[in-house]
């Protein structure tokens, strides 16, 4: 099950090795109410403490595969479901120091039923989220 | 005596519960306990591994189906004309959408599918690639007794050249596998709360969304025919159990005169918070179950 927020607590940490981080993940729930294909995504804006990450360098995992967003327009065949979670690759060297951090995220979602100048829309999230782990 | 309403829920009701705090298990009692007949369903949320739902998935939503009492009634799908930016579907791959929708829909027992088309432009003109993709399909929907029914939603009202279009289309084909699905929130007549920040800033139709379109009751009269099914939309039924956004004291006397007989299928959209929908629709049902009974009680007076 998810937890409510879009941002969800669990999945929030660091990745690379161990003394030599080279992100951040942010785990997500579906940020839409259907489950969609994940070429309706046009990518994640993700703000940690002030600092923006735009959703040209971000990049999505989603069942083990990373889409960066050339990659996500293209998957016209793969789908999020509702119950899938989706991990944020935030490329900021060094990752965080463990403790609380203001993340927020901004999923661009396209809904083609939707006015052309509504596409696509922001999802967002913000919470403050705990890293465990260096 | 004009013709009783049937009464279902949709599971987007609880759009804001399900995946998190409500399982498709705690659904159904929750539908079931309104004293519904019927459920609703959105194909791409509610089915586990859409398109393709295992055995045992399927196995657990007959079981629920008949634990429960309840039938299948409207399955929600999605055309998404704009699949890929930049262009759009074909009328074989719009086909496509709606071939895949229709066959998981007759698996799953339901007689109604709503397919959401995609626009192209912000008077919400269905991408026209609609009509050839539907009538690509017909057949096969008439195989499944399965009608198709496009939505006509807030902004658009029941005088509007798309849904002219849509009647055109069942006059001209002579089908009865295409119909309208009426969504009750186009006689949103009082502005919700608590919304502004659902809608981009400065959009042109942030007025329209927040205040309701006014849609006068009476003109469901004259499409009245060509109406299979309703959505009935609401926002928020206060402790007074008064609606504060749709006229049900208006709404419900017009279907009744219409004749309609079919479902009256609740679809709460209120505030985006979990815990909030369950109650809501069970006040919903209450409301219009008094308005229909105040309507009978009227007309077997007279």
């Amino acid at each position: 099950m998810y937890e409510y927020p879009l941002i969800q607590a669990t999945g929030f940490r660091n990745y690379g090795p161990a003394d030599a981080r080279e992100g951040v993940e942010v785990r997500l729930r579906l940020p839409n109410y259907r489950g969609m294909r994940l070429s309706l995504l046009d990518g994640v804006d993700v703000t940690i403490d002030g600092e923006f990450f735009s959703h040209e360098i971000t990049m999505l995992r989603l069942h083990g595969e990373v889409y960066d967003l050339e990659a996500m327009r293209d998957a016209t065949t793969v789908r999020w479901a509702m119950g899938d979670f989706g991990t944020v690759l935030v490329p900021k060297v060094g990752g965080l120091a463990p403790g609380i951090h203001n993340v927020k995220v901004a999923a661009r979602t396209r809904s083609p039923y939707f006015p052309p100048h509504l596409q696509p829309l922001p999802v967002n999230g913000e919470r403050l989220a705990t890293i465990v782990l260096p | 005596m004009a013709g009783q309403f049937k009464y279902g829920v949709s599971l987007y009701s609880y759009t804001e519960d399900f995946g998190s705090i409500m399982t498709l298990e705690d659904g159904f009692d929750h539908i079931a306990d309104t004293g519904a007949t019927g459920i609703e369903i959105l194909g791409e949320t509610h089915v586990e591994c859409y398109p393709e739902p295992s055995a045992e998935w399927l196995d657990k939503w007959f079981g629920l189906l008949d634990r429960h009492q309840l039938e299948p009634t409207n399955m929600c799908s999605w055309v998404d004309t704009k699949l890929r930016l930049g262009c759009q579907l074909t009328v074989a791959e719009g086909a496509a959408e709606l071939e895949r929708d229709l066959r998981l829909a007759h698996r799953l027992g339901f007689k109604s599918l709503r397919p959401k088309f995609g626009v192209i432009d912000a008077e919400l003109t269905p991408d026209p690639i609609w009509s050839g993709a539907v009538e690509r399909v017909l057949d096969l929907a008439n195989k499944f007794d399965i009608v198709i029914c496009p939505e006509i939603h807030s902004p658009t009202p029941i005088r509007h050249p798309a849904v002219d279009g849509y009647i055109d289309f069942i006059e001209r084909t002579g089908t009865p596998n295409f119909r309208l699905l009426i969504d009750t929130g186009i006689f949103q007549n009082r502005p919700l709360k608590g919304w502004q920040h659902e809608v981009p800033e400065g959009d042109s139709d942030h007025a329209k969304l927040i205040n309701g379109i006014a849609v006068d009751p009476e003109e469901f009269l004259d499409i009245a025919k060509y109406v299979a099914f309703i959505q009935a939309k609401f926002h928020y039924i206060n402790d007074d159990l008064q609606c504060e956004n749709i006229p049900w004291d208006k709404v419900i006397p017009v279907l009744k005169r219409a004749g309609y007989d079919g479902y009256l299928s609740s679809e709460y959209e209120g505030t985006r918070e979990p815990w909030v929908a369950i109650d809501q629709v069970r006040r919903q049902h209450v409301l219009m179950r008094q308005l229909e009974a105040q309507y009978d009680a009227a007309l077997a007076d007279a």
